[in-house]
C-alpha cells in the first residue's frame, strides 16, 4: 500500500502530465472536418524549423538518415566560442573546450567528419590546478631527438615559460588521435592575456558552462542532503 | 575443400599486391574478408546505436536535460520513441524535438527550476489539491 503522500505525488504528475498544453493534445482539433467544410486541403505544419538550423538536407527524409557532406565541414559555418580561462581548474576548462571542438555538442555529431566549432581561450596564464600540481605536475619533452636530450619541468615553470602550451597539451589529450585529431586540434586558439584576434568572429562566451566540482565532498548522501 | 576459386577471384578484387593474383594470399585474405564482414553487420548495429544515443545526448543537453534523465522522462511519459528516430528529429527537426524535451522538463519540474524545488513545490501542492479533490 502506498504512502498518501506518494500516491498524491504520482496522482498530481499524472495530472500534470495529462492537462493538454496545447490543442493537438485534446484531440479536440478537428483538422479534417475544417478541411472539409472549406472544401480545400491544407497542409498542416506542425513544426516549422528554421531554414538557418536544420541542416538542409536534400533527399528522402522518411527513409534515409542525416549524414553530413563537405559542406556541412566548412570552415566558413563553424560558430566561435570563447573560454575565460582565469581561475579555471585546467582539467574541466579542457572537457569542455574539447567537448566543443570535437562537435559533441551537436545533435548532428558525426565521429569521421569535422563538425566541430572553433574554441578561443584568453588568460591561459591564469588557469590553476587544484592540491600541489603546480609544483608536482610535471611536463616531459624531448629537446632535439638525440637520446638524453630530454626535460622535465614542472606546471609552474613551464606556465612561467609558454602558458598556451599547458592548455594545448591538456586538450590534445582529450582529442582522438589520427588524422581527423590532427586537423581539429588546430580548431584551438589559446590566449596568454585577455585580447584575441577573432573579435570579428564574435564568438559566443561558455566560460560558464564549465563543470565544477560538487562542494560538500564525494559522499552521495551529504549531496542528497544538501539538495534538500 | 573452401571456396572456390572464382570466388575468391570475385572477393579478391582491389586487394593490396599480391592478395589479389596470387591463389594462396587471395584465400586468406578474401577469407578473413568474410570474417571481418560477418563480425561488422552485428557491430554496425551497435555502433549505430551508440551513435545515436550520442546525438540524442547533445540534443537534449542543449536544452538542459541530460540523456539519462530524458530517457526516464520518456519512459515515464510512455514515448515509444526508439533512440533511430529521435536522434533524426535531433538532428532534423529541432523544434519537435524541443517539444519532447520541454515535455519531460514539465513533467520532472518546473522549466528552467531547480529539480529538488520544482518536483518537492509540485508534490507538496499536489498532494493539497488531491486531499481538495
Amino acid at each position: 500500500m502506498l504512502h498518501q503522500t506518494q500516491l498524491a505525488r504520482s496522482a498530481a504528475v499524472d495530472r500534470r502530465v495529462a492537462a493538454p498544453r496545447n490543442a493537438f493534445q485534446t484531440g479536440k482539433l478537428r483538422v479534417a472536418g475544417v478541411q472539409q467544410l472549406s472544401k480545400r486541403v491544407v497542409p498542416v505544419v506542425v513544426c516549422q524549423a528554421a531554414a538557418t538550423d536544420a541542416p538542409a538536407f536534400k533527399g528522402d527524409l522518411l527513409n534515409k538518415s542525416y549524414y553530413p557532406t563537405g559542406a556541412d565541414t566548412a570552415n566558413a559555418n563553424k560558430r566561435w566560442y570563447i573560454i575565460d580561462a582565469e581561475g579555471k581548474t585546467l582539467g574541466r576548462l579542457a572537457t569542455l573546450a574539447a567537448t566543443y571542438i570535437r562537435g559533441k555538442h551537436l545533435p548532428t555529431y558525426s565521429p569521421s567528419m569535422d563538425m566541430g566549432a572553433f574554441v578561443i581561450v584568453i588568460n591561459a596564464e591564469k588557469v590553476t590546478v587544484t592540491g600541489n600540481k603546480a609544483s608536482d605536475k610535471t611536463y616531459f619533452r624531448h629537446v632535439n631527438g638525440r637520446p638524453g636530450s630530454w626535460s622535465i619541468e614542472t606546471f609552474n615553470q613551464l606556465q612561467q615559460r609558454i602558458p598556451e602550451r599547458i592548455i594545448e597539451k591538456a586538450v590534445k589529450g582529450m582529442l582522438p588521435k589520427g588524422g581527423l585529431g590532427r586537423e581539429i586540434r588546430l580548431h584551438l586558439k589559446v590566449y596568454k592575456g585577455a585580447a584575441h584576434p577573432h573579435e570579428a568572429q564574435q564568438p559566443v562566451d561558455i566560460t560558464r558552462e564549465i563543470s565544477l566540482k560538487p562542494k560538500l565532498g564525494p559522499g552521495k548522501e551529504l549531496l542528497a542532503a544538501a539538495k534538500k | 575443400m573452401g571456396l572456390k576459386e572464382r570466388v575468391i577471384w570475385k572477393l579478391a578484387k582491389g586487394f593490396r599486391g599480391r592478395a589479389a593474383n596470387c591463389i594462396t594470399l587471395a584465400r586468406q585474405q578474401a577469407e578473413k574478408g568474410l570474417l571481418h564482414a560477418y563480425r561488422g553487420r552485428k557491430e554496425k548495429k551497435r555502433e549505430h546505436r551508440s551513435l545515436w544515443v550520442q546525438r540524442i545526448n547533445a540534443g537534449s543537453r542543449e536544452h538542459g536535460v541530460k540523456y539519462s534523465e530524458f530517457q526516464a522522462g520518456l519512459r515515464q511519459l510512455n514515448v515509444q520513441l526508439n533512440r533511430k528516430v529521435l536522434s533524426e528529429l535531433a538532428a532534423t527537426e529541432p523544434f519537435s524535438f524541443q517539444a519532447l524535451v520541454d515535455q519531460v522538463r514539465f513533467m520532472r519540474g518546473a522549466p528552467g527550476g531547480a529539480r529538488g524545488a520544482g518536483s518537492s513545490a509540485g508534490g507538496g501542492g499536489g498532494s493539497g489539491s488531491a486531499v481538495g479533490v
